[in-house]
């Protein structure tokens, strides 16, 4: 046997896949950063800069720091150890945030208080609201407060994970006769601020303008009265994330809502990963840091407010739409006329949808009218994050009562959802769907829906393929493909999928679909190798991708052995990417762009030129380990012409965007792209959104107030 | 609205089911499949017996199954169970059976491995429908290799020359022929042992080097054809000899994790995958075929042609000529009168469709009827003298094509009482049947002593009659011309059992 020869000089690298996160979350900060950005959806960026630190100290910190204690790892694939890696988040993170309460300290707040949204401090309320604030606190707050105190740090195991406390520390009056004999002159004490209270404390105010302040600074400023006899030395505000990266017993199939449960339990008491901390007090901090056992690189002081996420509420108040986004209302698809029947459609064409440019209407519709449907015999579809009072989950209930079959694979570990779908999975049982509760050691991601309806002709199906989550929420925010068909080879095939992963059947061997974990991994790497191979000089290879993430060692391989061979590959990823792109003998053909705007990119689209014979294909999976190797997904083609031109076409737009896209610079970087000059902005979210209103069939007749004139734009007068 | 119908196997190796709508043209139409592996073989080729475990995981396969059914909206009477080898010889089939009724609400049914032949045959024709032409020019072999037995057919110029059933398979040879053998390491060699006997049997029944289609069917057979072979039509794969002994020699070389890893395939179908290849390879290379021809069905599609057998008489026609086929081969290898046992059978069948209303036997009889008259005499190639018993034991150590033992002890009945004394309570080959089958036989040998006795003088002289019941007669109208004075003796001394059975006096005139 012969190995490939590699020389010395093609030694394939890659980057940190922490690091490469953490990077991502500063293009987020860059929206906010944007001064072209509304001021709203600034300060709703910086709020997701805030939620992703969170996930990703629960998560992805939390499993470096198991890995430190076990001393259990195997360095990543960019050669760091866990504690370099935590070293590096650290430094990065840091920077990060300054640049965040700048932002909002000195940018976002002033112009929103312009605006007439003011922040107070308690030292800047009138005497109204001083009266108001502590009226509040007496009448509404203080009842809820349950003060701990404590001589040692102790009762810190009781901080609920990402929850607001207030720490004091207390001073005995000399002269009060406290119960409490001991030694200590200082005690800690700590407040937990109840989450049924709102954050955000709405001020009296007698001009226009709104005075917002936080709760947390009422409770100090009242402190006192909740520790009768003592003097409050000093107080501090922090917040602590704990581990959440808890797995479950994967063991336990018949009880595994029950095991579920557990987790979430132990998830509010693990391991300590993070502290994020105010200012205001440097011997508290050094208390909690040491009964916490955190180090240094833990710990993240910041001028406050903390919990950015929170901001979100101050986001989504009503009014301010001039501090908003222009509304973009989705268009209904092109391809289904108003009064449709989308079965009869389905016959004759396969359609594919981009959301949310495009409605999620139709897919929500086709549940519907599948529900009521009397030929309908069966409705199959996963599950894996879904809105609250979801019309999905309603129609299907429906559908259960009707008679019909329904399945519903709901995954249940779908990270910081589980408790959502542990509650409707079983309001779903309840009006007796079958539901299964994902498989064990695999976590179903793939997005498929199958609808058996029996007509005259015979059976006919019906087939629902994405890239997104059945979410009609995040249907309006995320970017995906969503494709429907009533082909039997995909439908067909989907139907020996839903078999596979409802337990009645072993894995199938497919044709058309490709399935993770079984067959996807292998797949990509054979495109990628065939087009690598297919590649010559007079004729370069062509592969162009849009993922979320791409972090999977080997498929990175194949891309450096394409880029070796004169394979042109482009790479649009929104998130990880450990590929290092640009680098002469391993990469120099591949360039990395990341579109981070108003919509979250999550469409995933792949593209293989194939010496002419393209191939275009969707997916639910990202090219990372967990995707390909633990978890269900599935891959399909677009063969349809017109379709798979589509697709081509919203590929290749994104690469066009100078306004949101970032390139990603060989030394792990990134560099946002800039227009020469104003007049060649090109913003492709823009693009896509315009160029589908501007088709006359996708826009809703009755929205139209205007006639559609076909003719040249008028020439301009300059 | 059409029909949807489901078949579930339960074989040796797995559990699985096939759902199909049933087209108005005779033909179906996929719609869903699942498998689930149980180690069903495992057991009983060790232990004899299927285990309490065992038992629990098909019940849960079964369960699984019923709620995909419903989801279908099928009910359980539009469903086949059907079990191989497995479970026929399971030392506990019948409270096996009763356990997975009960729990399961499937009744399942055992075939025999003659009638797996059956099914395989449909399946098998239905696939290569598009290369008739090729089939019907050349002999071809048809070979299944599963978990507990290995099915053979023999064809020349598409006709049935003989059907085997054979009790090596996947499962089994890993159970039992391995371990015993002492030749863990040369598995091609046991096995060679092993089908040595059933190679020149088949030799003798039609020479293997003059087979140049080589038809293999079976889940591994599917694989490698996956692997190594082209697809050629819809249903059927081609693999080149030269690429099929490559590719096992490539997989020798494999572990069995090797195997799973590259192949995609889960280790319970990884194990059984050389020794099945293996068994293929060692049948292609006795004969004279290039390639094999590898069409994606199985037995199940079979049972699915049963279903629609009714509606499609074609299938069914086809079918009972190459059962007949496959007892001319038989008779022609005892070098029986030709001429003498088809116009016997021609004349039984005669009697038999005429006189429909009152002997009330079903088509399957009818066929018994036909190869039996085919085969009553052929016990003469051993001694003249008695040979209606010689025929009997011959046939009942014979297989047919298409007929199962249950068929079988009914034929090799019916061969016995052609001639001589009628059933009596020492008689254990007939006492040992059914009240039913009894019955079965009484009426049909009475109808074949009837027809032998019409060409008493083997020169086939009756060609055809009308019947006619007068009161106690039944009065046989002959369109023939000349004496018939033998043939009248012959009635006289055998009708006798007719009347007995029937209550009618026959008459020539």
């Amino acid at each position: 046997m012969e190995n490939d020869k590699k020389t010395d000089e093609q030694i394939d690298l890659f980057f940190n896949r922490e690091i490469s996160w953490v990077e991502f979350n500063a293009r987020v900060l860059s929206e906010a950063l944007d001064p072209r950005t509304p001021l709203l959806e600034r300060l709703k960026f910086l709020s997701i800069v805030g939620s992703n630190f969170d996930e990703f100290f629960m998560v992805r910190t939390a499993g470096l720091k198991r890995q430190l204690r076990t001393g259990n790892y195997v360095r990543c694939p960019s050669g760091l150890s866990p504690s370099e890696q935590l070293d590096a988040i650290h430094d990065r993170v840091t920077d990060i945030m300054n640049s965040v309460y700048t932002c909002l300290l000195s940018d976002i707040l002033p112009k929103l208080e312009d605006e007439g949204l003011r922040m107070l401090k308690p030292k800047q309320y009138s005497l109204a609201q001083r009266r108001f604030a502590k009226q509040l606190f007496e009448d509404s707050i203080f009842p809820v407060l349950t003060p701990v105190r404590s001589e040692s740090g102790k009762l810190l195991s009781q901080a609920v994970n990402l929850r607001i406390h207030a720490a004091f520390l207390l001073k005995p009056y000399s002269s009060g006769n406290t119960l409490h004999e001991t030694d200590e002159d200082e005690h800690l004490a700590i407040v937990q601020v109840p989450q049924s209270l709102d954050r955000f404390i709405f001020l009296p105010d007698k001009s226009k303008s709104y005075s917002i302040t936080l709760i947390e600074d009422i409770i100090i400023q009242h402190a006192e009265l909740l520790f009768p006899g003592y003097e409050i030395a000093e107080h501090i505000i922090f917040r602590l994330t704990r581990d959440a990266d808890i797995g479950v017993d994967e063991e336990r199939d018949e009880d595994f809502v029950e095991a579920m449960e557990e987790v979430l339990i132990n998830r509010r008491s693990g391991f300590s990963v993070r502290l994020s901390i105010t200012d205001t007090s440097a011997a508290l901090k050094r208390m909690l840091q040491n009964a916490l056992g955190l180090e240094d690189r833990d710990i993240y002081e910041h001028p406050g407010p903390l919990d950015l996420s929170s901001l979100m509420e101050l986001v989504s108040q009503s009014g301010f739409n001039h501090l908003r986004y222009e509304e973009w209302i989705p268009a209904r698809p092109a391809a289904i006329a108003e009064d449709i029947v989308l079965w009869d459609l389905l016959k004759q064409k396969d359609i594919m949808l981009f959301h949310p440019f495009e409605s999620f209407l139709p897919v929500i519709n086709l549940i519907k009218e599948a529900s009521v449907d009397p030929g309908v015999l069966a409705i199959k579809m996963t599950l894996y994050r879904t809105s609250g009072d979801s019309p999905i989950i309603r129609a299907l209930e429906k559908a259960a009562e009707k008679g019909k079959q329904v399945t519903v694979l709901v995954e249940l570990k779908a990270r910081f959802d589980e408790e959502r779908n542990i509650e409707w999975a079983q309001r779903l049982e309840q009006a007796g769907v079958i539901v299964v509760y994902g498989i064990a050691r695999l976590k179903v991601h793939a997005k498929a829906l199958l609808i058996v309806r029996r007509e005259e002709e015979g059976i006919q199906r019906y087939v629902h393929l994405g890239t997104g989550n059945y979410n009609d929420k995040t249907a309006k925010l995320y970017t995906d493909i969503g494709f429907l068909s009533s082909k039997e080879i995909y439908t067909y095939e989907t139907s020996l999928f839903f078999n596979a992963i409802t337990g009645y059947s072993s894995i199938p061997s497919l044709t058309k679909l490709i399935m993770a974990p079984s067959m996807l991994k292998q797949r990509l790497i054979q495109l990628i190798e065939r087009e690598t191979q297919r590649s010559s000089t007079e004729n370069p290879g062509k592969i162009t991708v849009k993922l979320n993430a791409l972090s999977d060692p080997d498929i990175i391989k194949a891309l450096y052995r394409a880029s070796r061979k004169g394979v042109e590959v482009k790479l649009n990823i929104r998130g990880i990417c450990m590929l290092v792109p640009g680098i002469e003998g391993m990469s120099k053909n591949i360039t990395v762009i990341s579109i981070v705007d108003r919509f979250l990119e999550h469409a995933r689209i792949m593209y293989f030129y194939n010496g002419g014979l393209e191939e275009v294909y969707c997916s639910s999976a990202d090219w990372m380990p967990r995707n390909l190797d633990r978890r269900v997904e599935l891959m399909f083609p677009i063969e349809n012409e017109p379709l798979k031109k589509r697709a081509i076409h919203i590929l290749n737009t994104y690469f066009q965007d100078n306004c949101k896209a970032h390139k990603l610079n060989p030394d792990g970087s990134y560099t946002k792209k800039h227009p020469r000059k104003d007049g060649d902005r090109f913003r492709s979210q823009e693009a896509l959104y315009k160029e589908i209103q501007e088709n006359p069939s996708s826009r809703s007749t009755a929205d139209t107030k205007e006639f559609v004139v076909r003719r040249k734009p008028p020439r301009s007068s300059s | 609205m059409s029909r949807i119908v489901a078949v579930v196997d339960v074989g040796s190796t797995a559990i699985r089911m096939v759902i199909a709508e049933l087209l108005s043209s005779g033909n179906w139409r996929t719609l869903d499949r699942a498998g689930k592996p149980v180690p069903l073989g495992r057991d009983v080729f060790v232990s004899g017996k299927i285990s309490r475990e065992t038992m629990i995981q098909a019940i849960k396969i079964l369960n699984g199954f019923r709620e995909l059914l419903e989801g279908w909206k099928i009910s359980l009477k539009d469903v086949r169970i059907i079990a191989t080898s497995a479970i026929r010889e399971a030392r506990n089939r019948d409270t096996f059976i009763d356990r997975i009724f009960l729990r399961t609400g499937f009744k399942i049914n055992p075939v025999e491995g003659i009638e797996e032949n059956h099914l395989t045959y449909l399946a098998v024709q239905h696939a290569l429908k598009g290369m008739r032409s090729q089939l019907s020019r050349s002999s071809s072999l048809i070979i299944e290799v599963g978990g507990g037995s290995t099915e053979i057919m023999l064809l020349r110029r598409a006709k049935m020359v003989a059907a085997h059933s054979l009790r090596l398979g996947t499962v089994r040879m890993e159970q039992q022929l391995l371990p015993s053998s002492g030749l863990e390491n040369n598995m091609e060699d046991v096995l060679r042992e092993n089908i040595r006997g059933m190679k020149e049997i088949l030799d003798s029944e039609l020479p293997l080097t003059r087979i140049k289609s080589f038809v293999a069917v079976g889940g591994d057979a599917r694989k490698a054809a996956m692997e190594v072979g082209k697809k050629e039509q819809e249903h059927i794969s081609i693999i080149r000899k030269e690429d099929f002994i490559d590719f096992i020699n490539r997989i020798t070389e494999y572990s069995i994790d090797d195997i799973v890893q590259k192949l995609g395939i889960s280790y319970h179908e990884a194990e059984g995958f050389l020794p099945a290849l293996l068994i293929y390879k060692l049948f292609i290379t006795a004969t004279s075929a290039e390639e094999l021809i590898i069409p994606d069905v199985s037995i199940r599609e079979g049972m699915l042609i049963t279903f629609a057998l009714g509606s499609n008489e074609a299938v069914e026609k086809q079918f009972y000529t190459q059962v007949i086929a496959s007892a001319v081969n038989l008779g022609r290898k005892y070098h029986f009168d030709e001429g003498h046992a088809r116009h016997v059978s021609h004349l039984g069948l005669m009697l038999f469709d005429q006189f429909q209303k009152e002997h009330g036997l079903d088509r399957h009889s009818r066929l018994i009827l036909e190869a039996a008259a085919i085969l009553h005499d052929i016990g003469t190639y051993v001694r003249t003298s008695g040979h209606h018993k010689h025929s009997q034991y011959l046939t009942a150590n014979s297989e047919l094509f298409g007929f199962s033992r249950g068929d079988m002890r009914i034929l090799s009945n019916v061969v016995r009482y052609h001639r001589k004394a009628t059933p009596t309570g020492s008689h254990t080959n007939y006492i040992s049947l059914n009240r039913e089958d009894r019955l079965k036989v009484l009426k049909l040998s009475a109808m074949l002593r009837v027809a032998d006795a019409l060409d008493r003088g083997h020169v086939q002289r009756i060609r055809g009659f009308t019947l006619e019941s007068r009161e106690e007669d039944l009065i046989l109208r002959c369109s023939s011309q000349g004496d018939m004075s033998i043939e009248k003796y012959g009635l006289a001394l055998k009708s006798d059992m007719f009347e007995e059975v029937f209550g009618y006096h026959v008459v020539i005139e």
